[in-house]
């Protein structure tokens, strides 16, 4: 046993501190959250008032715009199709938009801070041991507060999801303009381009592919957070997920699993095609 | 084949000397494991007891009374099996589990019958009684609150019945023309009833029906808007620590019988009637397996009974000094000896006692 007195307990500060806030800021914190949720709801109930056909057919050109391939138009437009059959259309365009925001946010904030870290060693110092962090703490940790600070429902849940999905974005992207040749810097530098100049004519399409690979990383890590999100009141396929588990419902916590599955597959097809179609179209 | 020979006589000596090693931090690990010394009180069972893990603070910090009691008197040793009431009331008539600390007989029904006619599960009598289950609200929206300032929001809020001309106040931000009910825990038995009852109440059309993933979820929503003074309106069940520590009111409901309820408890009840839970006894269950097997153990927890307010006289405690149910359950055996000790011979008491002087 470790010695008593060398024992120090940080739950009560830390409790302390997280009424303190509930208490002085939760108005403040609740206004921010209302913000949030109105963008969210919009592509919610955008997603889920599209007649399935429509959006079957959106997906198709877009995928057909993409990739130039029948096979994977017919592939993708299937998969949506099945989740369909299940029966749990509804619920996947509720885990879906609830993914796309975070996985949006994500890559509004990711970017900069990793162009950010490229440039200075010093940030990237303080930031890589915080990412760790980030994709280590058990997210109940951390969902537990934030539920205190903005309600019980979606909001949190994109917090945690954004939490948990944001580092490897920010990772592959400073990683990426780390990697981009150093001789072609320097030839910049010889024609006199301008910081800026360099930064989106030359690092960033050259380190594409992997922030492409980040951005794949980051929507298939939030994907596989629709069941703990689901743990704090966000409805979808993780409530399903869930429900099936808890009342040890085998079928429909599997079918649950199957359409998250397809969910996960469309997304990985689609961004790496997209990958590719922005590649192509630099070279 | 001398290399071979050379190579296999120098693996020989690596293993003699870490062998040795081995040998010597097993007996080191064996003669200092505490419930292996407490095992030569020779147990009934030749296994760990398995508790039930319903992951409400009630059924663990009961769970933890029992374990403490077994492994000190019967000198078994203990574990806990995690999940809700439904798997692990599977798992008992799978004989996986042991014992069940709380059975909530009414919200599980089917499964229970089921079992008692089988006879793979028995009932082991009553743990504690009076049990209370219903929909909530702070009684600072009804009364008030003048020290904190907070003025009288629902005046009127008396019973259910009232809940439609509130719906803007406990409006859901997610869904903003409606109010927020907050449910009991997904895939939980009271989520169904509760569901049903929302329908039958046609506060459905008015509410949306929001169900927390977890206990800690809903835990938090009410604790988060009790401390700022906020509506609150759901479902919340005694002994707990959140009813111990807060002032909330149970809302009306029509008396209970058994005939409507009967039509709240079915997942796929058309027309389900809405009444109030029953105040009900809440029992001990354990498989049939175990009842066989450990005579002397089931002696004991058929004497098992506590008081409802004592568990929520701990819940409240261990909340307040930030204790964990183990501690919170040593303070009990503290504080009631006589109690506890009704449901032991003289010589298992004596043992728990000796153990607890240990710990203070």
């Amino acid at each position: 046993m470790f010695p008593k007195e060398l024992q120090f307990s940080l739950s009560r500060p830390i409790n302390d501190v997280i009424d303190w806030i509930v208490v002085q800021y939760g108005e403040s914190f609740e206004r921010f959250s209302d913000f949030l949720l109105t963008i969210l709801i919009f592509f919610e109930d955008l997603l889920r008032d599209t007649p399935w056909w429509l959006f079957l057919s959106v997906v198709f050109c877009l995928t057909f715009y993409i990739s130039r391939k029948w096979t994977l138009c017919a592939f993708i437009c299937g998969l949506f199709f099945l989740i369909g059959v299940l029966g749990l259309w509804d619920k996947a365009m509720q885990s879906l938009s609830l993914m796309l925001v975070a996985t949006g946010f994500s890559i509004i904030i990711g970017i900069p801070i990793g162009v950010l870290l490229s440039r200075s060693e010093r940030i990237r110092k303080v930031c890589l041991p915080l990412l760790d962090v980030m994709q280590t703490m058990p997210s109940f940790v951390y969902l537990i507060p934030a539920l205190m600070l903005f309600g019980l429902g979606k909001v949190p849940a994109i917090f945690a999801t954004m939490i948990y999905a944001l580092p490897p974005l920010i990772r592959l992207t400073d990683l990426g303009i780390r990697l981009v040749d150093k001789d072609v810097l320097e030839a910049a530098k010889a024609f006199g381009v301008s910081n800026r100049e360099k930064l989106w004519g030359i690092e960033l399409p050259l380190a594409f592919p992997n922030i492409m690979a980040g951005i794949n990383q980051t929507t298939m890590m939030a994907l596989s957070m629709v069941v703990i999100a689901s743990m704090i009141g966000a409805r979808g396929l993780g409530e399903q997920v869930l429900m099936g588990i808890q009342r040890l419902d085998v079928g429909k916590g599997t079918e649950a699993g199957i359409a998250i599955v397809a969910i996960a597959v469309i997304l990985d097809r689609f961004t790496q095609s997209l990958g590719k179609k922005i590649k192509s179209s630099y070279s | 084949m001398v290399v071979f020979i050379k190579y296999l006589k120098s693996l020989k000596r690596f293993f003699l000397g870490s062998g040795l090693f081995l040998v010597w931090s097993v007996f080191c690990f064996i003669f200092s494991h505490p419930t292996l010394i407490a095992a030569s009180a020779k147990c009934e069972l030749k296994r760990p007891i398995r508790f039930a893990g319903l992951d409400w603070d009630s059924n663990i910090f009961l769970t933890e009374v029992a374990k403490f009691i077994v492994e000190a008197s019967y000198g078994c040793e203990t574990e806990s099996v995690p999940g809700t009431s439904l798997p692990l009331l599977a798992g008992m008539m799978k004989k996986d589990v042991d014992v069940m600390m709380e059975v909530w007989l009414d919200n599980v029904k089917e499964a229970w019958n089921k079992g008692i006619k089988d006879g793979s599960v028995v009932n082991l009598g009553v743990t504690f009684k009076g049990a209370v289950q219903g929909f909530y609200v702070p009684r600072y929206l009804i009364e008030g609150d003048k020290k904190r300032g907070i003025k009288a929001a629902a005046p009127d809020l008396v019973s259910v019945s009232d809940l439609p001309k509130y719906k803007k106040l406990f409006k859901d931000r997610e869904e903003p023309e409606k109010g927020r009910f907050y449910n009991c825990i997904l895939g939980w038995s009271c989520e169904v009833i509760n569901s049903n009852k929302l329908k039958a109440y046609g506060l459905d059309e008015h509410y949306t029906n929001f169900r927390p993933g977890t206990g800690a979820a809903l835990a938090a929503a009410i604790s988060s808007a009790y401390k700022r003074g906020k509506p609150f309106v759901g479902y919340y069940w005694e002994p707990t620590w959140i009813l111990g520590k807060y002032d909330m009111v149970m809302l009306k409901e029509p008396k209970y019988n058994d005939k409507d309820w009967s039509t709240l408890i079915d997942q796929k009840a058309k027309n389900p009637v809405g009444v109030a839970y029953p105040v009900k006894d809440i029992y001990l269950g354990a498989s049939k397996d175990f009842y066989d097997q450990a005579p002397k153990l089931v002696s004991f927890f058929k004497a098992f009974e506590v008081t409802k307010d004592q568990i929520n006289e701990a819940l409240a405690m261990m909340e307040e000094e930030g204790l964990s149910h183990k501690a919170a359950a040593i303070k009990f055996l503290q504080k009631y000896p006589t109690h506890w000790k009704s449901w032991l011979g003289a010589t298992e008491a004596a043992k728990v006692d000796e153990k607890l002087g240990q710990n203070s």
